[in-house]
């Protein structure tokens, strides 16, 4: 959970919050590339939540895993609902919308990892 | 026409993602206290099913965002509002009764202040659609 692909998912997350953020200065709508960003985060985080769990049951380890598969399994849903609500929004709004996702994944991705570690 | 004023159009896309994020975080996590470790913190944990249920209303009448529900998610943010600052007030002046965070414990500073400054903007933004729209 304090690998390489938690760290990109980290990395992905603020690339795309600081891409959206460009757009929304520029007064720019999300278009199909910043889409298919969002929705590459949203795989990201599916991915994460597979590996999350798998490694969970390779563990003895003392942690809150309810807590822990709580997060894992919801946190797709923000980026995935963020790409939903932003896609047919025609102002630079939309934008708006990519960059709060964008932001709140790399907190969740810390987070969970607080969690793994018994935080 | 690019900022249509409808509440939830141009920036009011970005206040339901807000919303939403609390509507789902409180929910779950909200859940899982009230089925697991109810009695370490009853106060604070009602207190997170109640501040749970304020944004999910708020997250889906902003998101509908027909008069009606204007109407709604004014009155659940204004609940909202009242909730962080007296639930933040009593949090400091007695501890005891929240050893366990709740939402809104100590103003939302375990959520860097997110909760106390969400109402505000949202208030504020229901007014700004107002203005702008008086006849809707």
């Amino acid at each position: 959970m304090t690998g390489a692909f938690s760290t990109a998912t980290i990395i992905v997350g603020l690339l795309i919050a600081l891409w959206a953020l460009v757009y929304l200065l520029l007064k720019r709508p999300v278009d199909r590339y910043l889409q298919a960003g969002t929705l590459l985060l949203t795989a990201m985080f599916v991915v994460l939540a597979i590996g999350g769990i798998v490694q969970m049951f390779g563990t003895n380890q003392d942690f809150a895993r309810a807590e822990f598969v709580g997060y894992l399994l919801l946190s797709p849903l923000i980026p995935l609902g963020g790409w939903w609500w932003a896609k047919n929004d025609e102002s630079r709004w939309g934008s708006g919308v990519i960059m709060v996702v964008g932001l709140v994944m790399p907190v969740l991705v810390v987070r969970i990892q607080q969690v793994w570690a018994g935080v | 026409m690019s900022e249509s004023p409808a509440i939830n159009r141009g920036f009011g896309r970005v206040l339901v993602v807000l919303y939403a994020i609390f509507a789902i975080g409180a929910t779950s996590r909200s859940a899982l206290q009230l089925a697991t470790r109810f009695d370490e913190a009853p106060v604070a944990y009602l207190l997170s099913a109640f501040a749970a249920i304020v944004y999910v209303i708020a997250t889906v009448a902003l998101a509908r965002g027909n008069r009606t529900t204007s109407r709604v998610a004014f009155i659940a943010i204004a609940i909202e509002m009242a909730g962080v600052l007296i639930v933040g007030t009593i949090s400091l002046i007695f501890p005891e009764y929240f050893p366990r965070a709740s939402v809104w414990s100590t103003y939302g500073s375990g959520y860097l202040f997110i909760p106390l400054v969400l109402p505000f903007i949202g208030l504020w933004w229901l007014r700004k659609v107002a203005r702008e729209e008086p006849t809707r």
